[in-house]
């Protein structure tokens, strides 16, 4: 197997499904010749064309109801919205048409659209271009969500995205476009709602998400060498969630640790947290559930401050060892 | 004028007849219910405005789409649907459009091309955008036509929809029904030009006014129109100026308007009463058939309640299902 | 010297005993544990028993008598050994004052014993709660290794190792004898199964002692946390004393018919030490103190709390503006306080705002003991027994009736020497008595 990019195996994948299915198409602003804000589609106008290649205007409300309308009716659009801060212009046509026709119309009519869209900070990027919004669309029934840590993971799990006949979240971590991993050449589908136990462990558990899954590694074997075995579980999809592993983890290690990048105030922590305190993992609970998340600020500029508002790997040790002593 | 409403045939027209009396029956019962408390929720109706939805659907094929908004009992039946199964949905019941999970606002009969009422100002234009790039993606020959009223005209999807399906081509025709309120806000004060067809220029795409109160006028310009997107040409703007009898929902005093305006509407610019007299002054209907027309309407109206209320309520069990497919 | 035998109090609710038979005549030999007189209480027929040896000095009473509760009913002592004609003096008044070294505080104190509850919940995971449940150790028996006392799995883990702890050794040989180590008795300490223990033939075991556990819960453990806490938060620091209690000895004699006809109370020592603490802690502010957030206060009024044993656990009622009280009100309010306590209608008003504290455990065989401060007050004074010694006076040796005085406090907030001032001006005061009734 060869090692390539997140952000080249998300280009592989769409252009593997995009050679298999005509129905799937890309739209997003400056996708075409441009290639994209993170180059993700960059060289696939060339080989696919203005028509599904589709460059836009920027008027992310426009193009994410036309995604929608274009799904509704018969095409598998894939909606890349330039930084997922713009969900925000964007989010009556997810959250009040995407998410809705179905249930509102009783069953009729489907919507199997994609929308892939980049998050995180860590680019200097500041306040409007750096959120984590994934608990807004989490919140939505009707929608999916996704959060891709690794190359291997974003192919297989877009390939179930595209797939899917309902419309998907697809958060891709900027910072993580760069890191490589090895991917199959084939397509292959992860598919939405498995968790991924990234590394066994017996002492503590800790769920990590995105760019997090990394930091909990790192983290993780430090804390090796210090004799804490530690469990990283990467949900992958927030909605599915794969409670089930989550659950038989907690149970097993009786600690778990939570770590995302969103603020953590309303974070989807507290609703990972929420399902283990509801299941029986409850009974093997030996410390507190923790949560690592952001400080509630806009995502600061400078670097120092950009990096203090969210956990890092020190962080996590030391939640982890907290945990450890039950505090 | 092409006068290619006035070519079609006794029978086509005739129907037309039939469906703004549908219209008009299902809207006046629907006020009916809500105000005996029989249905709940909320609902907005389109009496008066029956022409715009008629003639607009007049010239599209069963497999065109419409996308519409939250008065759009009229483009509903206008489409097809079956007064019945809409009385059905208003009651909740299990054999409505949307199973009794979507109500008044969400009437959608797929099938049959209408892709949903919205309950959002707006929120269906970008839908009928998309419909309409699938159309010319999937090279259907489709048109959509994607209706909104005057107040939608101010919301930003709006004016990147127009923009997208321009410079797109797409097949889309855009009907602003303009029936002089958002809510309770006169158009004149909200849009600070006089025709909201006027609009399209930004973005390149013809603007057109027209009576919306003229089944006849309406089906002309729509026509044309739906020529125009299906050949590839790219999206019209038609702005239709009608009035709504009624209030913007059930509870409105209308205090921003007068009774005197609303009887010159109604007295003078009554769409069916207008239809009916050209029907008659061009012999292609007897009084006494207009009449059995008219009867036939209300009788269809009264069967439909009665479907409704014989309906079964949703059993519990399907209250999670379609979330997803 | 000849002892009291007391009507015996055997139930919060006893007021009185009723004498219905003597087992024994006076000048007749009393051996421990023989039989002296039977009672009748409002629940039940009782023997009495003997504590001491001796001849049985003196009755005070006849059948169908009532006796009220630790009234004294005669006396044991040494053939011709002289004893009051009434039943009078008495060195202490063990009833009132039984004190012990630390003191409860209940809040919710009611009329009703059962509502006396000052049940702490047990902090403990999810997870030790369920190994808890599977293995039945009770977790309020149990002391976590949590923040805050939290029990976690390991510690419900290691108690149950303890319940059931055997050597290796002795597992091996059980599991080649097919031995159920459930049915064997270990002779180790806790009951630890050795291998001697598995091999001895069952019937050759030794049977367990039979032991009653309870549970460290309730009240018990209200009063045990205070301890622990105020053991723990406060530098404790200890100064001892003797007074020459000769003058206070014939004080209390001369004063007690006295106060007996104005009150109908008899006055205790304890109530003459309440006396002089009133008056010695207003002119020591330092030590008449409190400490509570940071802050220390020192008080202007004494307001003494008296450790009062009840049935159900300690009580400690404060006696207010001691300093403004005459000895008869004191005896008078310091009784009303202490029935009270006994019969549990103390109400939490009554524990509060107390400034200072005094324990005795002058009716034991205590020369002196170390108590631990009340919080959030700063000293505490603990009083130990009246009896006889041989001390120096004047150059020579002479028997006098001795009473020690200990004075724990909290070295935070007051320094040594204050702290001994007080203890000395205590002892001048306590040596010189008739200077309280000035």
């Amino acid at each position: 197997m060869r090692e390539i990019t997140y952000a080249e195996a998300v280009r592989e994948g769409l252009s593997q499904r995009m050679r298999e299915d005509s129905d799937v198409f890309v739209l997003g602003e400056d996708i075409g010749v441009y290639g994209g804000a993170f180059g993700v589609t960059r060289g696939m106008i060339e080989e696919f064309g203005p028509e599904r290649i589709r460059n836009t205007p920027i008027s992310e409300a426009a193009i994410t109801g036309a995604a929608v309308g274009a799904a509704l009716t018969g095409m598998k659009p894939v909606l890349e919205l330039q930084f997922s801060d713009f969900i925000t212009i964007a989010m009556d046509q997810l959250v009040n048409q995407a998410a809705k026709v179905r249930y509102m119309y009783g069953g009729k009519g489907h919507v199997p659209m994609v929308v892939r869209t980049p998050s995180g900070s860590g680019t200097g990027a500041a306040a409007q271009h750096s959120q984590s919004l994934e608990a807004w669309v989490a919140h939505i029934p009707g929608l999916k969500v996704v959060q891709p840590s690794t190359a291997y993971d974003a192919k297989g799990l877009l390939k179930a995205a595209m797939e899917d006949p309902n419309p998907v979240i697809f958060y891709e971590h900027k910072v993580l476009y760069k890191s490589k991993s090895d991917v199959p050449e084939e397509e292959y589908t992860i598919p939405l709602g498995k968790a991924d136990v990234k590394k066994e462990g017996t002492d503590v558990t800790i769920i990590a998400t995105a760019i997090m899954v990394h930091k909990a590694l790192e983290a993780a074997e430090e804390l090796e060498k210090r004799g804490i075995s530690v469990e990283v579980v990467d949900p992958r999809t927030l909605v599915p969630l794969d409670e089930e592993t989550i659950i038989a983890s907690v149970s097993k290690t009786g600690r778990v640790i939570i770590v995302h990048e969103a603020v953590k105030r309303g974070g989807f922590g507290g609703e990972i947290a929420g399902v283990i305190a509801e299941s029986e993992a409850f009974d093997y609970l030996d410390a507190p559930i923790r949560r690592l998340g952001a400080l509630p600020i806009p995502v600061p500029y400078n670097p120092v401050l950009e990096k203090a508002m969210i956990p890092q790997v020190e962080d996590i040790i030391k939640a982890v060892e907290e945990t450890m002593r039950g505090a | 004028m092409t006068d290619w409403a006035g070519r079609q045939s006794d029978e086509v027209v005739k129907d037309w007849l039939r469906q703004m009396h549908l219209i008009r029956f299902f809207d006046e019962k629907v006020d009916e219910f809500f105000a005996k408390g029989m249905i709940h929720g909320t609902t907005h109706l389109c009496v008066g405005q029956e022409a715009s939805a008629v003639g607009a659907c007049a010239p599209l094929k069963d497999d065109d789409m419409i996308t519409s908004t939250h008065r759009g009992h009229g483009h509903c039946i206008a489409k097809g649907a079956e007064p019945d199964r809409m009385m059905a949905e208003l009651f909740g019941r299990v054999t409505g459009y949307c199973k009794g999970k979507g109500g008044s606002m969400h009437i959608a009969d797929v099938d049959k091309g209408n892709l949903g009422a919205n309950g959002i100002v707006g929120g269906g234009i970008p839908l009928a955008v998309g419909a309409a790039l699938t159309s010319q993606m999937k090279k259907q020959g489709k048109v959509a036509v994607c209706f909104f009223g005057d107040g939608a005209t101010n919301e930003g999807s709006f004016h990147e929809s127009l923009n997208l399906a321009s410079i797109w081509k797409l097949p889309v025709v855009f009907v602003c029904e303009n029936n002089q309120y958002g809510m309770s806000g006169p158009v004149k004060d909200m849009v600070n030009i006089e025709d909201i067809a006027d609009r399209g220029a930004s973005y390149g795409i013809p603007g057109r006014v027209v009576d919306g109160n003229n089944l006849l006028e309406m089906a002309d310009v729509m026509e044309e129109a739906v020529m125009q997107a299906r050949s590839g040409s790219g999206p019209v703007l038609i702005e239709a100026k009608t009035y709504r009898w009624k209030g913007h929902s059930k509870s409105d005093a209308k205090k921003y308007r007068t009774r005197e305006e609303e009887k010159d509407w109604r007295t003078n610019k009554d769409p069916i009463k207008r239809f009916e007299e050209w029907l008659l002054e061009e012999g292609r209907i007897t009084k006494e058939e207009a009449e059995t027309i008219r009867q036939s309407a209300l009788d269809e109206i009264n069967r439909a309640v009665e479907f409704a209320e014989n309906s079964e309520e949703p059993s519990m069990d399907t209250i999670l299902e379609d979330v997803y497919a | 010297m000849a002892k009291e035998i007391f009507m015996p109090k055997l139930s919060s609710t006893m007021e009185t005993g009723t004498l219905l038979q003597w087992f024994k005549e006076e000048g007749d030999q009393v051996d421990v544990g023989d039989p002296v007189f039977e009672i009748m209480t409002d629940k039940i027929n009782i023997e009495v028993e003997a504590y001491e040896e001796g001849i049985l000095l003196k009755r005070y009473y006849g059948v169908d008598e009532e006796v009220p509760v630790n009234g004294i009913v005669g006396y044991i002592g040494k053939e011709g050994e002289e004893v009051p004609d009434q039943p009078g003096e008495t060195p202490e008044d063990p009833a009132v004052e039984k004190a012990e070294e630390k003191e409860a505080v209940i809040e919710n104190t009611s009329s009703s014993e059962t509502e006396v509850s000052s049940d702490k919940k047990v902090r403990a995971t999810p997870a030790a709660r369920k190994k808890a449940g599977e293995t039945g150790v009770p977790l309020h028996t149990l002391q976590g290794s949590g923040p805050n006392g939290r029990i976690h799995k390991k510690d419900v883990e290691v108690s149950g190792q303890q319940q059931e702890r055997v050597t290796p050794l002795a597992e091996k040989v059980a599991a080649d004898k097919g031995v159920d180590l459930a049915g064997v008795q270990g002779s180790g300490p806790n009951g630890k199964i050795y291998r001697r223990d598995v091999e001895l033939p069952a019937e050759e075991q030794v049977p367990a002692a039979e032991t009653i556990s309870t549970a460290y819960e309730g009240t018990r453990r209200f009063i045990g946390d205070r301890m622990q806490q105020s053991s723990s938060e406060i530098p404790h620091v200890t100064l001892n004393t003797e007074i020459d209690a000769s003058v206070l000895k014939k004080m209390r004699a001369e004063l007690l018919p006295v106060i007996e006809k104005k009150t109908g109370k008899r006055l205790s020592y304890n109530d003459i030490l309440v006396k002089a603490l009133g008056e010695v802690l207003i002119s020591h502010p330092q030590v008449n103190a409190t400490f509570e957030n940071n802050s220390i206060t020192r008080h202007q009024e004494s307001h003494i709390g008296i450790a009062v044993a009840a049935d159900f656990g300690l009580m400690v009622p404060v006696l207010r503006d001691v300093e403004k009280k005459s000895l008869s009100l004191i005896v008078q309010e310091s009784k009303e306080l202490a029935v009270k306590a006994r019969e549990g209608r103390t109400r939490p008003d009554d524990m509060k705002q107390g400034t200072f504290t005094i324990s005795n455990l002058g009716m034991y065989a205590v020369d002196h003991f170390n108590p631990i401060i009340n919080q959030p007050q700063a000293a505490i004074l603990g009083v130990g027994r009246l009896h006889d010694k041989v001390i120096a006076v004047n150059g020579t040796a002479e028997v006098r009736p001795v009473l020690s005085l200990s004075l724990s406090f909290d070295h935070r907030i007051i320094d040594g020497a204050p702290a001994a001032a007080f203890l000395t001006e205590l002892k001048e005061k306590l040596e010189s008595p008739y200077q309280l009734l000035i």
